[in-house]
C-alpha cells in the first residue's frame, strides 16, 4: 500500500485540529485515498468500557444520562461535518467514535485499520508533566506502529 | 504550501533513512526543497566553529583547528549524504546539505525558523522513546513551530548505523 493510501485523522475539534485537516486534505496529492477520522470521549458523567463504540453501539447510547446523550449527538454531528468536508475533497471516510484513554483509543484504531500515517495537533504542555504522565501526542508516537504527523500550528 | 520546504535531520543512523521514501513522496504534494541536516553534537564532535559548513571546502577549512580523523569523518558524513541527496534531486527536489555544530533541538529549532521549513522530517527508533530518553525527541518538537512527522523505526543494532 503507498505510504499515504490510508491515513488516520485524530480530531479534538480544536483549532490546531482544523489546522491538522488541513494537512490530511492536502496529503490527497500524494496518494491519500482514505481518511479515518477519529474522536475520543474520556469526559461523560458515567464510565463506559474502555473502547466503547459510541457511534455503533447503540446499546449505550441508549444508557447515557440525557445530558450525555445530547453531547454524544453533538460529536456525532460534528464527525459528520468533518466527514463531508473530507468527501468533497474526493476521499473515502470513515468515521470513529470511541470512548476511553485517548492516545491509547487512537493507536487502538490504528492498528486496527492498519492505516500508513496518523496526522493529529499537538497541545504544549510542560516538559516535566509531558516526560512523567505523557501526552496524548506523546503517548501515540510513542506506541504507534506507523509514522506520525505533529501539527502545531497553522501556516503562514 | 504546506510541504514546501522539508527540513530533514540525518544522522547516518538507519532511522534517518527510513524518512527518504516519505519525503520523495511529499514531492507530489508540493514539496521543491529539502534541506538535509547533520547536527555536530559537542557530545561526539568536541568544539567545531559554529558555522553552517554545506561544502567540502568549508569542512576541509577546518584542518588545523581540529583533528584531521575528526575532519576527514566530516568529509564522509558529506559525501553520503550528498548521494542521498543526489536521489532527491534527481526526483525534482532541490537539495542543500549542510552540517552545523550545536545541540540537536536548538540547531533544528533555529535552521527551521532561519530557513522557512514548513516540515520537519524526523527518523527515530523506539530506543529514542523510552522513559529516559524520550525528552530528547520532545524536546525537538517543542524547538520548531512546523509540523513534524516523525518516522519511526525498529531498535538499531548497536548505535553505528550506516557508518
Amino acid at each position: 500500500m503507498p505510504l499515504f493510501e490510508k491515513t488516520l485523522y485524530s480530531t479534538d475539534f480544536s483549532p490546531l485540529a482544523e489546522v491538522a485537516l488541513d494537512y490530511v486534505k492536502k496529503l490527497k496529492e500524494a496518494g491519500e485515498k482514505e481518511v479515518v477520522v477519529v474522536h475520543v470521549v474520556d469526559d461523560l458523567s458515567i464510565e463506559l468500557p474502555e473502547g466503547a463504540d459510541l457511534l455503533n453501539e447503540k446499546e449505550l447510547y441508549k444508557i447515557l444520562p440525557e445530558v450525555d446523550q445530547e453531547y454524544v449527538t453533538s460529536l456525532i454531528e460534528r464527525l459528520e461535518a468533518v466527514k463531508k468536508i473530507l468527501e468533497d475533497e474526493g476521499l473515502n471516510v470513515k468515521l470513529y467514535l470511541k470512548y476511553g484513554n485517548i492516545p491509547k483509543q487512537i493507536v487502538e484504531v490504528a492498528k486496527q485499520e492498519k492505516v500508513r500515517l496518523i496526522v493529529m495537533g499537538a497541545h504544549g504542555k510542560g516538559l516535566l508533566t509531558e516526560i512523567l504522565l505523557g501526552s496524548v501526542s506523546t503517548d501515540v508516537i510513542r506506541n504507534a506502529e506507523c509514522p506520525v504527523l505533529i501539527v502545531k500550528r497553522r501556516e503562514e | 504550501m504546506l510541504f514546501e520546504r522539508v527540513l530533514y535531520p540525518f544522522d547516518m543512523r538507519k532511522a534517518s533513512l527510513g524518512v527518504k521514501p516519505y519525503v520523495l513522496k511529499l514531492k507530489e504534494a508540493g514539496c521543491k526543497e529539502v534541506h538535509m541536516l547533520y547536527v555536530l553534537l559537542p557530545s561526539e564532535w568536541g568544539f567545531v566553529a559554529k558555522e553552517e559548513y554545506d561544502s567540502e571546502d568549508k569542512i576541509e577549512a577546518l584542518r588545523g583547528a581540529i583533528d584531521d580523523g575528526y575532519v576527514d569523518g566530516l568529509i564522509r558524513i558529506f559525501r553520503r549524504m550528498k548521494e542521498i541527496a543526489e536521489e532527491f534531486e534527481a526526483s525534482g527536489i532541490k537539495t542543500r546539505i549542510v552540517l552545523i555544530p550545536g545541540e540537536l533541538d536548538e540547531t533544528i529549532g533555529y535552521y527551521s525558523k532561519e530557513y522557512g521549513i514548513k516540515l520537519v522530517a524526523l527518523g527515530i527508533t523506539d530506543e529514542s522513546l523510552s522513559f529516559f530518553r524520550v525528552g530528547k525527541v520532545l524536546d525537538i518538537i517543542k524547538a520548531v513551530g512546523s509540523p513534524i512527522l516523525i518516522v519511526k523505526s525498529p531498535e538499531e543494532d548497536g548505535a553505528k548505523g550506516l557508518e
